[in-house]
């Protein structure tokens, strides 16, 4: 790292991997700049998760490769690991970046406005309908700075920096752009994520590694005075992925305890059990030799069993059941949470994506899915606002015929896939299918993560409220309350049944009751209670 | 001489239909325990169904024996020399085999046909009504032979389940056994196809199951005739037929009860409607 006039594919890479340190101090920042004050904001994880995945293509590349080489890696790396919409954008102004350094051996400060503007047009091509306010326009403003720097000082340094700034104002201004950050009293997650990128990469070129190692990322406060304060979201665990590491340690003196504290840091599901003379050992984790190594540091290591679980998973899907229509059209369903997963596969879904701790599969996982079911005709149910851009990034990545069902719930997906015609094309089936989704209402009842104004409701932290069609309508004081208070703002002359499915914090008693005290009110409406154990919302209902 | 017309009573033909243009039909035989009963001979569709809820025992249905089509060919001898048999499906049950056995057995002066017609109910019904009438108007043997296979082609019959476990129970499941064991409560809907029971789609509600019954009907451009029977609901079957008249003249729409034999295996609540297309001109 050096005050540098350019750089070459070698610091290129150790630059994309601070900058990925970096922002990783920040991604539960970012994370609770949702808009909505709803559990699965999940940007700063996505955008990390996609950033990491880029850092671990670079790594599989030769040694000494040039400048465009590592830009194609971390395209590459970004486009199969992308995460939620914030995931795919991020790999789409990787691809630009990429396409704009063709060739090129270094990154001079004129390849870098170059770049950063292919990366910009990349990042609104990619979205059918382009907002203004959003990390579109703060990759925007970040290449046209740097492009006006070039013409007064085209030395790296003062281009990364005039990027940098304008990507700072930019950020700030968002919520002048886009009215509900506004109300929702929070700059765009997405470009306060860039942001931070680039701030990383800024420091990397100025060499500061103290700021690098022990400083945070600056979080951009709005240009607009807002009202509510951010509150930091817990983050759950991540689901296991990597290696499933198992061992037996011997030897003398152990304490388990603390091989046990010293071990929780290097990944995810540990279990230690044992005595001063033998422990045994298991663990999740990226790095599996790096936990080896520690148990050799101690005594002798046997019975040693490092398995990889992205191919567990693999072989998982190989082994389901072939329930194939006679059409040969496989369904792939994007589902958290247990119950509902069987819900789904009971209803012949020939393979499930989950989401992870931020309920969003990456490309990757999807793409994997496609290709594991036992059909060239592929629909895929996303279930998720979040998820349908990265669905459809998998239609060009596979030779199977794929369609994507844009549902943005759980009762779509159910609705989508109980209309599915069994004798039908494909391009039949699109048509029943998405017709079908639209005929039914979702609720979604969960704890707000942090206090928001929102289209005149004042919502106070861990209160329960309750959302329609991915809308905020309600708070109350319990969830019956609420779903009334719902219920009575829809036209229900025509629904006949409404199901709830309660969440992995819900007890089966209380949605009965649930269900109970609505039927009292709407004698006209049958109901179903599904346990579908999902995290996060306690409640989803759906009214059909 | 005209060519006498034979199948049996899983037709769902309605005795006024079958009087005046002459078919011949051989009753099945549904048993509950020791009691056996003839097919609407000596149990009635309501008789029937209240036995398959409360009694029990499961019914057991058995296709009639080859003696029983012996007898109507002896008959029917008398009057012609030419009779065509058109049966339900044998992947559904052994009925067209007793029939084959029987035209095997018999000794009388007369040619016998038989055809597997690959349908069920009015599937089968409406098939027969067509040749029947065809029959009437003078047909030979080897012309409704034809116009049987022809208009096979042109039947279309979907059904309603409120439940598929009698279905499954009664092993005449077929395609649609990945139908089983939703999590959710589904009211699948099922086709015949090659014969046997298949998959269609499902819907959450019988409202919404209706529903799907008339638009099914509506899709087909040119309808020559529609059949819509019922279990044990006669009001969504009238309301269905009435509705239906905008589709089609009354005078071409049918209705009957499902037969208990087959509503055995449909259960209560099951819907059945049968579309038989226009011929081309």
């Amino acid at each position: 790292m050096k005050e540098a006039d350019s750089i070459n594919g070698e610091e290129l890479r150790e630059m994309f991997a601070a900058a990925t340190d970096w922002f990783e101090k920040s991604a539960q920042d970012v994370d609770a700049l949702n808009v909505f004050p709803v559990p699965d904001g999940d940007t700063g994880t996505n955008m990390l998760l996609t950033m990491r995945s880029s850092v671990d293509e670079t790594c599989n590349i030769s040694n000494a490769p040039n400048a465009s080489a590592v830009a194609k890696a971390i395209a590459k790396g970004a486009l199969m690991g992308a995460r939620g919409n914030s995931g795919v954008i991020l790999s789409q102004i990787w691809r630009g970046l990429a396409e704009g350094l063709e060739d090129n051996e270094t990154i001079t400060g004129t390849t870098l406005a170059k770049a950063l503007t292919k990366a910009s047009e990349r990042a609104y091509k990619a979205m059918s309908k382009p907002v203004e306010g959003t990390i579109l326009t703060v990759t925007r403003e970040a290449a046209e700075a740097a492009l006006a720097q070039v013409e007064i000082n085209n030395n790296l340094v003062s281009v990364m920096e005039a990027a940098v700034a304008a990507a700072k104002e930019s950020v700030a201004n968002t919520p002048t752009l886009l009215p509900v950050l506004k109300e929702a009293g929070v700059v765009d997650a997405g470009g306060q994520g860039l942001y931070t990128i680039f701030e990383g990469a800024l420091h990397y070129l100025k060499g500061e590694v103290e700021q690098l190692q022990l400083r945070r990322p600056w979080m951009i406060a709005s240009n607009i005075p807002l009202t509510p304060k951010l509150a930091q979201m817990v983050v759950d665990s991540e689901e296991p992925y990597g290696y499933c590491t198992e061992f037996l340690l011997k030897g003398e003196k152990f304490n388990p305890d603390k091989i046990r504290s010293k071990l929780e840091k290097k990944g995810q599901s540990l279990i230690v059990v044992g005595d001063a003379s033998a422990v045994r050992v298991h663990i999740h984790t990226l790095d599996p030799g790096n936990v080896i190594r520690y148990g050799t540091s101690l005594g002798t290591v046997h019975q040693v069993s490092i398995r990889n679980m992205d191919e567990q998973h693999q072989d998982y899907l190989e082994t389901q059941k072939e329930r194939m229509p006679a059409s040969g059209i496989a369904t792939v369903a994007v589902v958290s949470g247990d119950g509902l997963s069987e819900v789904f596969t009971s209803l012949g879904v020939a393979a499930i994506a989950h989401g992870g701790q931020t309920m969003n599969p990456s490309t990757r996982d999807l793409l994997q899915a496609v290709e594991a079911v036992p059909s060239n005709k592929v629909i895929i149910l996303p279930n998720n606002k979040n998820v349908v851009l990265t669905a459809q990034q998998v239609e060009s990545l596979t030779q199977k015929q794929v369609v994507v069902i844009p549902t943005e719930t759980i009762p779509q997906g159910i609705a989508a896939l109980l209309a599915f015609d069994y004798e039908a094309d494909l391009e039949t089936n699109t048509r029943l299918m998405t017709d079908a989704k639209a005929a039914v209402k979702t609720i979604e009842i969960t704890r707000a993560v942090r206090s928001a104004q929102l289209d005149g409701l004042s919502i106070k932290k861990n209160q329960t409220i309750g959302l329609l069609d991915g809308d905020l309508l309600a708070t109350g004081s319990d969830t019956a309350d609420i779903l009334n208070k719902i219920l009575a703002k829809l036209n229900l002359s025509k629904a006949e049944i409404f199901t709830i499915y309660y969440g992995a914090d819900t007890k089966q008693a209380e949605a009965e009751q649930v269900s109970a005290s609505i039927r009292e009110r709407y004698p006209q409406l049958e109901a179903e209670v599904v346990r579908g154990g999902q995290p996060y919302y306690n409640y989803i209902v759906s009214i059909e | 001489m005209a060519v006498k017309i034979v199948t049996d009573s899983l037709s769902d033909i309605t005795p006024d239909i079958s009087e005046r243009l002459g078919i011949t039909i051989v009753p099945l035989i549904v048993s509950f325990g020791h009691e056996s009963f003839t097919d609407r001979v000596t149990i009635t569709t309501d008789e029937f169904y209240h036995k398959l809820v409360s009694n029990p025992n499961w019914p057991i249905t058995t296709q009639p024996p080859p003696g029983d089509f012996i007898k109507v060919y002896d008959e029917l001898s008398k009057e012609t020399d030419e009779i065509l048999v058109i049966t339900l499906s044998t992947k559904l049950s052994g009925t067209y085999q007793s029939a084959v056995q029987a035209k095997n057995m018999f000794e009388g002066n007369c040619r016998v046909e038989v055809i597997d017609s690959l349908e069920v109910a009015l599937g089968l019904g409406l098939l027969v009504i067509t040749v029947a009438e065809a029959a009437q108007a003078g047909a030979n043997l080897d012309e409704l032979t034809a116009l049987t296979r022809n208009t096979m082609n042109r039947s279309h019959l979907i059904a309603y389940f409120d439940t598929l476990k009698y279905l499954a129970k009664g092993g005449r499941i077929g395609k649609a056994q990945g139908m089983m064991g939703s999590l959710l409560s589904v009211k699948p809907i099922l086709n015949v196809k090659d014969g046997e029971m298949s998959p269609l789609t499902r819907v959450r509600s019988r409202a919404a199951g209706m529903e799907y019954l008339y638009n099914f009907a509506a899709s087909f451009a040119k309808i020559d005739k529609l059949a819509i029977e019922h279990a044990t609901t006669p009001e969504d079957n009238m309301k269905l037929a009435q509705r239906f008249e905008a589709l089609v003249p009354k005078a071409n729409i049918y209705q009957s009860t499902i037969s208990p034999v087959v509503g055995t295996y449909a259960g209560p609540g099951a819907m059945a409607l049968t579309v038989l297309e226009a011929a081309p001109d």
